[in-house]
């Protein structure tokens, strides 16, 4: 490009080259997401506080030992879990049941498909906002149509039976227009004579589904799935903003549980061991979802 | 024809189950405080509130937030799109030692929770002199953009015969050239898809910026309009006014490029 480089033909083409650009998002990557990593890791060792970050005294297994006899640890693995599996159950299931109203043609389509996508296109910031406005006890919308219908006031946000169900609500709005998405993409590679032939066989609109639709579309709604598992792990503004974790901590998954420790209690440690558990949660879902990637592109390869 | 009218009635209910938080949010910021907390709220937009709501926002920062924002959001961008384009290219067409290990490690970073490394990156950003500084908290956000824009960019480069690049080579232009000049504006669409996911990535961003940044002069939008939780200071109507501002261009560049994301994300997802 600048005229001394020209001159030296093949001056990227040794083994060098590839370093070349590799290493600046490494070393970046390095410095901005492994080295905290470690740092986190390594904190969950000390009794780092908040109040002094950078100093804290090795303590060993102290903190782990000290968390895996707290309850609140199980409870908040089991709000993960319960939010993890919930969410996608619920947002791929939608997402399925969206993408096959609106796959074939029909008049304002285009209107419907864009209206679909709202949940997924807002910030996470101004769609807790409404929500909240939404779910108010006092003046909400939700609250009126209960009424309205003989329910009585519902406490949305702030009981522990209806807190996490109203988080799944958010959540479903938020996730299933990107799994409807990406199964619409896949509708298209099926086949419309193999569905036609199917319906003249008799065969209703469920076996239709399961028995032509659904082969085709399984790597997608897997594909969906895993990416909606990961994206529950890690979310983190929803429930943030709309319950705090609470009540009782009956929404409080484990990044939520780790903000708190960290920054309501100081304790970088304790925040620590909640990062590290949370670690191992991602890279499972993560090597589940690479093994499964791997072993769908060997398949592909060897057709 | 049941089945039609079926089927006519789930897609109604769907959309307005999705639409219907985004026509309350217009409904919520053209009413009056009046109204949302004794009266009852109008169920449909009153537009004749319209001028009294753009009054009201006037006496918000609402357009330091947004401009807060949009530094964050490109400053996010051109970092996750330099480093994903080198990252890409790589991937894409050499085969070098690490390069597995490589491809794995980028593929874990779109696990990681941000909330795992916020506090050793509070802690770090301390000692850096990078706290409370916009230019901190992008190199925050990148970290987290850049592997979706990296595999992006790598699958659509691996769509691009390699015979172009070589004759390139032959015409003595380095390896970095090729890869500005004649690879990148190959795969513009996707480098827009990459350049749009990073973009609303850093304009959506909460938990580093409400972290990182304890200047208010410095909060983009989020963290403004988070402050408004449990504040009655301000209207509500005022606050979904500009809950909807924040949301217009999001909603519109998702809209207008919702497929390129899609096979982007899912791209990302595939490829190891």
């Amino acid at each position: 490009m600048a005229g001394g480089a020209s001159k030296l033909p093949g001056r990227f083409a040794g083994p060098i080259a590839p370093y070349a650009f590799v290493l600046p998002p490494a070393v970046y990557l390095g410095i901005f997401m492994f080295w905290p990593l470690a740092r986190q890791l390594w904190m969950s060792l000390t009794d780092t506080r908040l109040t002094n970050p950078t100093a804290g005294n090795f303590i060993g297994l102290g903190n782990y030992e000290r968390l895996l006899s707290d309850p609140a640890l199980y409870a908040s693995l089991r709000v993960t879990l319960i939010y993890t599996l919930g969410s996608v159950l619920l947002g791929v299931t939608t997402g399925v049941v969206c993408a096959l109203a609106i796959d074939r043609p029909f008049r304002g389509r285009p209107v419907a498909r864009a209206i679909l996508l709202f949940g997924w296109a807002v910030p996470t910031v101004a769609a807790s906002l409404i929500w909240l406005w939404m779910f108010n006890e006092r003046s909400g919308v939700f609250n009126d149509i209960a009424i309205a219908i003989g329910l009585g006031r519902i406490r949305w946000l702030t009981s522990t039976d209806m807190a996490l169900a109203s988080i799944f609500a958010v959540t479903v709005w938020n996730v299933a227009p990107f799994v409807m998405l990406v199964v619409l993409a896949a509708l298209q590679s099926v086949p419309e004579e193999a569905r036609e032939a199917a319906r003249v066989d008799g065969a209703d609109a469920l076996s239709v589904f399961r028995a032509v639709t659904y082969p085709h579309i399984r790597p997608a709604v897997q594909i969906a799935a895993l990416l909606v598992a990961v994206w529950s792990i890690r979310r983190f503004e929803l429930i943030y903003l709309l319950t705090g974790g609470g009540p009782l901590g009956s929404t409080s998954t484990l990044v939520v549980k780790l903000r708190q420790v960290a920054f309501e209690n100081y304790e970088l440690g304790m925040a620590g061991v909640y990062g590290a558990i949370g670690l191992v949660l991602a890279l499972l879902v993560g090597a589940v979802h690479y093994l499964i990637e791997q072993r769908r592109s060997n398949w592909m390869a060897h057709r | 024809m049941v089945m039609g009218v079926l089927r006519y009635i789930l897609i109604i209910t769907l959309v307005v189950m999705a639409g219907f938080p985004v026509y309350w949010m217009a409904t919520t910021a053209l009413s009056t405080n009046a109204e949302l907390f004794s009266t009852g709220q109008v169920r449909w937009p009153q537009l004749q509130n319209l001028p009294a709501l753009i009054g009201e926002l006037s006496k918000i920062p609402i357009g330091r937030w947004l401009f807060n924002s949009g530094v964050i959001a490109a400053g996010t961008t051109i970092v996750s799109l330099v480093l994903g384009s080198l990252m890409g290219y790589a991937l894409s067409r050499f085969r070098f030692r690490g390069r597995g290990i490589a491809g794995f490690l980028l593929f874990m970073t779109q696990v990681l929770p941000e909330a795992l490394i916020v506090v050793p990156l509070y802690a770090m950003f301390i000692t850096m002199g990078l706290l409370n500084n916009l230019g901190g908290l992008v190199l925050a956000n990148a970290g987290f953009s850049l592997p979706v824009s990296a595999f992006i960019l790598k699958s659509a480069m691996d769509a691009i015969p390699y015979e172009i690049e070589e004759s390139a080579a032959i015409d003595n232009c380095p390896r970095f050239g090729i890869l500005t000049m004649i690879v990148l504006p190959l795969i513009m669409p996707s480098v827009a898809a990459a350049g749009v996911i990073s973009f609303f990535a850093g304009w959506n961003e909460f938990l580093f910026a409400t972290t990182f940044l304890l200047d208010r002069s410095l909060w983009p939008t989020s963290v403004g309009l988070a402050s408004f939780i449990g504040q009655y200071e301000t209207p509500l109507s005022t606050v979904m006014g500009a809950a909807l501002i924040f949301s217009i261009p999001a909603i519109a560049f998702f809209l207008l490029v919702q497929r390129k994301i899609v096979a982007g994300l899912t791209a990302g997802a595939v490829k190891g």
